[in-house]
């Protein structure tokens, strides 16, 4: 005999949903059921709890040490828990919203289900850390079981065939080693001495370094080789390969042992067979195009590319970083071809990103914030023009290549981001030393940089400076953690409503604001105020925990719902391209899973506790 | 509402009808049911409550019992861990009303336990409590014409009445189908539930009651404040 009504409400909501009928069945006949009109106190803070609450209808709302709304649960919400599993009073207050019908667990049988049921402890887990641990590691491996492959899975071991490496000596003529590439038919050619790699030699570099420069064929061959290349091991994966790849517009990997013993050469030709469509064959196009308009072609494919690595079951992190390659080749490139059309530069330059590319934190539909900076032997009158032009050529096709204005203008063609290294400098000590409450927001952008194309040591330069003045300036640092602690995190979801504070309810998640930069300042402050060098938001904050500047455990937290809620915008956004629309950052919560609710709302939990702790550690010195 | 002269003399001739039965029934399987009378002037939340729901292939007295669904309410919660629904073998064959309303077969009827079997379990369950069913008359002249079938004495109980409940103390103008229960449910925000299952229907009583009296907003409510009148 089954309680047929509560065994199906239960049967269709998690977490009781991944339960067996029979189980379900017997909890239902565990169950009390109580009526709170609107108003009513269903639980109490401070006290004793007894039972697990399970809306049935109506909804509840929880507030946190009785007073601040804190989270709304209607049909099918579970509250009262974390009291049960710590066997301690209830912090919460839990009210019904509206006339409630609640489901009671008492607490023994909770505990003893959660005893017997693995799958629910996941559910139940102590914290939104550890539940969005759960999550972010559930999603890994719900990734790996479908789509074509599972690139974090292959190892390069299983991708090299072994024992016909090919090598020759560093002393080896030119002559010798072509010789040797055309009898092995390789394209790439390691060079070893006793074994150990010392360099390499591939196709492109005997066409570039030797014929197109006149270099005689009797020279050692170590005279044109790529020293200490960049090599990876068996246990390294397919996606590390090809990010490396990717980075370095590399298209050849040696394989090393344990023993720094080369024992392949995996090519990114290898990868692109087993994978087809992906960000490598795009930035290859790209580093091709012999036009704007064929820079633009393939550039726009960065869509189809974030697609398909979201189908294909990669991660969120890794997803940035190839969508971020993509956008640097692209800047690059298009360069590229403008100096081949201006000439070369008359003074050193540096072409410097600002935000989300800089961090390679780049997801779709992001538009371009760059500037030039200039040799300071830059002369205006003799040298203004070249840059005017070659900024125009850049930012032009940068915008048709879909990376669209900058709408605050912060382009290299906006003459103010167009200037020699010590106005740069003069203007961030401005900031620095000014810092002025209305304005640091728009200037935070400025404080994640980094050089793409031209002479990296001028952005280096600006950037040690920078972080000298900012680490030693506790009042900037206040200013910057205050505006850190500005955003206002949203506090979860009721029905198809965005919760927020001030009791609004909003239709619309704007993730990259309301729950994206969020993290990225708070990474910002610990760089700014330990002087990282690091633009990256997640390398920032490991930056940070080496530093004993926040805990692992902290770090690990947040990471996980950056993960998490990036994990969330890049599955919304290859929806949007698979039909065909543009990628954006507002989502309306009718659209998230039950899942992504329920860990999004964790996720901004722990966003919310980081942003207190920045705020009290550093905008503490002003008021 | 405290006690006028008309339950005063209510519960005057409820005690002489009990006292009557409890007579009438030593020596009978359900004597023991007659050994507690649930008081009449204690605290609602203390009062054992049981909701009770039959099914049957008629209204009249004479009806098939087809099935029973009860479920116990203490405390102002339902436990479903005391929820029972018994089948009730039908000595005869259905009327056809109930195949089509119930979806009861007589071959599924036929599965059930015998009337008499099906009625010592429930009687025992209800022993102290008052009996809370939608439109509760009915369920007190099924039990009445069944203990008669089957015992030879008639059954004698306190009764909750959610029908008349909904009109003491909210009395308004409604449609002619006003007060049914599911109508009821849905004013107070309680789910749908898919009718004409005994257990189901008295687990929606029970729940109707509950908000009947969150909604009266009455402190201490007794027992006699709930009871069915005459």
């Amino acid at each position: 005999m089954e309680v047929d009504e509560v065994v199906l409400f239960l049967g269709r909501h998690a977490p009781f949903d991944a339960l067996s009928a029979d189980v379900i069945s017997a909890l239902a006949r565990r169950v009390e059921v109580r009526y709170f009109p609107r108003e009513a106190m269903i639980i109490d803070a401070d006290k004793e709890n007894h039972a697990l609450g399970i809306v049935r209808s109506g909804a509840v709302e929880l507030r946190l040490g009785g007073t601040e709304l804190n989270h709304r649960l209607g049909e099918g919400g579970v509250f009262g828990y974390p009291s049960l599993l710590h066997h301690e009073r209830t912090r919460n207050q839990v009210i019904a919203h509206e006339d409630s019908l609640i489901y009671q667990l008492p607490k023994t049988d909770f505990l003893k289900l959660l005893d017997d049921h693995e799958a629910l402890r996941g559910f139940f887990a102590k914290d939104e850390a550890e539940r969005l641990r759960l999550a972010v590691e559930g999603l890994r491996q719900s990734e790996q079981s479908h789509g074509e492959a599972a690139m974090i899975a292959v190892k390069l071991g299983g991708l090299v065939r072994r024992n016909e490496v090919v090598t020759a000596s560093p002393g080896d003529s030119i002559r010798e080693a072509a010789k040797l590439m055309t009898r092995a038919d390789v394209s790439t050619l390691p060079l070893t001495d006793q074994g150990r790699l010392l360099g390499i030699i591939t196709d492109k570099d005997l066409r570039r370094r030797v014929l197109g420069k006149d270099v005689p064929l009797d020279e050692p061959v170590s005279r044109v080789m790529t020293q200490d290349p960049i090599t990876m091991s068996l246990e390294d994966d397919l996606l590390s390969a090809m990010l490396i790849m990717s980075q370095h517009n590399i298209h050849h990997l040696p394989i090393v042992n344990d023993t720094d013993e080369i024992v392949g050469v995996i090519s990114s030709g290898d990868l692109l067979n087993r994978f087809g469509m992906n960000a490598l064959q795009v930035v290859a196009e790209i580093e091709a195009a012999g036009d704007a308009a064929a820079v633009a072609r393939a550039a726009r494919r960065v869509d189809a590319v974030l697609a398909h690595l979201i189908e294909s079951g990669v991660d969120a992190d890794h997803v940035a970083r190839f969508v971020s390659n993509i956008g640097e080749a692209t800047h690059r490139q298009l360069l590229k071809l403008g100096e081949e059309q201006l000439g070369p530069p008359p003074v050193p330059y540096a072409l410097v990103v600002f935000g989300s590319l800089a961090r390679q934190e780049q997801a779709g539909g992001s538009d371009q914030d760059n500037g030039f900076i200039l040799d300071d032997g830059y002369d205006e009158r003799a040298h203004g023009a070249y840059f005017e032009r070659l900024a125009t050529f850049l930012c032009d096709g940068l915008n048709s290549a879909g990376y669209v204005y900058c709408p605050g203008n912060i382009m290299a063609t906006n003459d103010k981001w167009r200037q020699p290294l010590a106005v740069w400098k003069e203007r961030y000590r401005d900031w620095i030393d000014r810092p002025d409450p209305e304005n640091v927001l728009n200037t935070t952008i400025f404080f994640d940089m980094r050089c793409v194309a031209g002479k990296e040591e001028l952005v280096d330069s600006l950037r040690e400076q920078i972080f000298a003045w900012s680490s030693a300036n506790r009042i900037f640092l206040s200013f910057i953690a205050r505006a850190a602690a500005h955003t206002k995190v949203p506090l979860g979801f009721f029905r198809n409503f965005l919760l927020q504070h001030d009791e609004k309810e909003g239709d619309v998640l704007d993730l990259k604001h309301q729950a994206i930069a969020p993290v990225v300042d708070i990474a910002r402050v610990y760089a700014l105020a330990l002087g990282l060098s690091e633009v990256n938001s997640e390398e920032r904050l490991k930056k940070a925990a080496e530093l004993d500047e926040l805990s692992g455990e902290a770090v690990s937290d947040i990471v996980d719902s950056f993960e998490f809620i990036r994990s969330v915008r890049f599955r919304h956004q290859s929806e949007q391209i698979r039909q065909g629309a543009a990628p954006t950052n507002n989502l309306s919560p009718a659209l998230l899973s039950r899942f992504e609710r329920e860990h999004l709302k964790d996720a901004f939990r722990v966003i919310r506790d980081h942003m207190d702790i920045v705020s009290r550690k550093y905008a503490g010195n002003i008021q | 509402m405290k006690l006028g002269w008309q339950n005063w003399f209510q519960e005057k001739r409820f005690a002489a009808q009990w006292e009557r039965a409890k007579e009438a029934a030593q020596s009978t399987p359900i004597a023991d049911y007659y050994n507690d009378l649930l008081p009449t002037d204690q605290h609602l939340e203390d009062a054992p409550l049981i909701a009770l729901d039959f099914e049957s292939d008629g209204l009249e007295e004479n009806a098939q019992l087809l099935e029973a669904g009860w479920v116990a309410v203490e405390g102002c919660a339902v436990k479903l861990s005391s929820a029972r629904r018994l089948r009730i073998r039908a000595e005869s064959k259905l009327q056809g009303s109930a195949v089509v309303i119930h979806r009861i077969t007589d071959d599924a009827a036929a599965e059930g336990q015998s009337e008499r079997d099906v009625l010592q379990a429930l009687i025992a369950d209800l022993k102290g409590t008052a009996i809370l069913a939608h439109a509760a008359v009915i369920e007190q002249s099924f039990l009445n014409a069944a203990c008669l079938r089957c015992f030879g004495v008639p059954f004698v109980g306190r009764f909750i009445c959610t029908m008349q409940l909904e009109d003491r103390w909210f009395p308004k103008d409604r449609a002619a189908d006003g007060l049914r229960l599911g109508k009821l449910r849905a004013q107070y925000g309680l789910p749908y539930y898919r009718a004409h299952d005994g257990l189901t229907d008295a687990l929606a009583c029970a729940e109707l009651f509950l908000a009947q009296c969150a909604r009266r907003q009455t402190e201490n409510l007794l027992t006699e404040d709930v009871l069915m009148r005459a």
